[in-house]
């Protein structure tokens, strides 16, 4: 079995250098057969395409997808310095 | 002279599958601020046709729009071109400069650009050995340099600096230290400090911090898009009357 820590590290640069998701904030952990994916991406169709590189990247193994979809707020709170 | 609304984000990423959305958040942000920086990162391959859906989302605002560029805006090597179209779109896009905007009289300068990577004292690349090296270092040297020069002639009642990269550690927190080197440098917040300003913005570090502040004591404020989870944060600069 391939050592899980070089698993880890390809998938992080799939997702960096792949054209479909060039998402640099991902956090990939692999324990076992079980890859973790997480991080926040602004729309469902990103965090699907995510998903999907990163199994072609790690085939095999089972993807835990655990992004969270941060819905962006109109404005936020003011700060007076 | 009148206290001054400052809106800013970083990292809004856009694509054409985010067409729209980002513009319906900040329709009315002109009875909210006086104007809206943008700190980089505008598009996430940084293709031409994303820059085209970022001048669509910033442009026709009642209020000026001032931006850099980010590393993703970088990705497809047509940050030239990205900057051409945008400020055909009426937006002020800042390469390592400066502009001043007079906002009911009173005089805003914002300096700056995208900003590089580098690290922060006593645990920060040096240019040292490989080429490679020196040349990410002396990358980060020159932009500092000009922003130096650019804020040394800034003539204004308030200063800003606008950047990508972080010029503090105290904003990165949350993120993986290891990768410290690639969010930010000291160099930038040296080039700040040396000269003065009052406010710097900046992104580029999504799981980090909103607060942070420099070793000469200037406000920095992280306003990645997955930090202040709203469309954009107002800062409010006082003026004499408060
Ligand atoms: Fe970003
Ligand atoms: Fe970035």
């Amino acid at each position: 079995m391939e050592t899980p820590h070089y698993v880890a590290a390809r998938v992080q640069r799939a997702l960096a250098e792949d054209d479909r998701t060039a998402e640099l904030g991902i956090r990939v952990d692999v324990r076992g057969e079980e890859i973790y994916l997480r991080g926040q991406v602004s729309c469902d169709e990103r965090r699907r395409q995510i998903e999907n590189v990163a199994r072609e990247a790690a085939p095999g193994l089972r993807v835990h997808n655990e992004i969270t979809l941060v819905e962006v707020q109109e404005a936020g709170e003011e700060e007076h310095l | 002279m009148r206290e001054l609304r400052i809106a800013a984000v970083a990292d809004i990423h856009l694509g054409e599958d985010l067409r729209g959305h980002y513009r319906k958040k900040i329709e009315g942000i002109e009875r909210r601020a006086d104007v809206l920086l943008v700190g980089g990162d505008l598009t996430r391959h940084g293709t031409i046709a994303e820059g085209r859906v970022v001048a669509e989302e910033l442009s026709g605002l009642p209020i000026p729009v001032v931006a850099v560029l980010g590393n993703h805006d970088y990705h497809s090597d047509c940050n030239q071109e990205i900057i051409a179209l945008l400020r055909d779109a009426g937006i002020v896009v800042l390469d390592d400069e400066s502009t001043v905007l007079s906002i009911d009289g009173v005089r805003l300068g914002v300096a700056g650009g995208k900003g590089f990577g580098g690290g922060f004292a006593g645990k920060c690349a040096s240019e040292f050995g490989e080429p490679e090296t020196k040349a990410f270092v002396r990358h980060t040297k020159e932009i500092a340099e000009r922003w130096r020069r650019a804020l040394k002639g800034l003539d204004a009642d308030h200063r800003i600096v606008l950047s990508h990269y972080s010029p503090v550690k105290d904003t990165l927190m949350g993120e993986p230290p290891e990768i410290y080197p690639f969010l930010g440098s000291y160099m930038l917040a040296e080039a700040a400090d040396a000269e003065g300003a009052d406010l710097i913005i900046h992104g580029h570090a999504h799981a980090g911090t909103e607060k942070g502040v420099t070793p000469g004591g200037i406000r920095v404020r992280n306003v990645a898009l997955p930090v202040i989870k709203h469309a954009y944060t107002v800062y409010c600069l006082e003026g004499d009357d408060c």
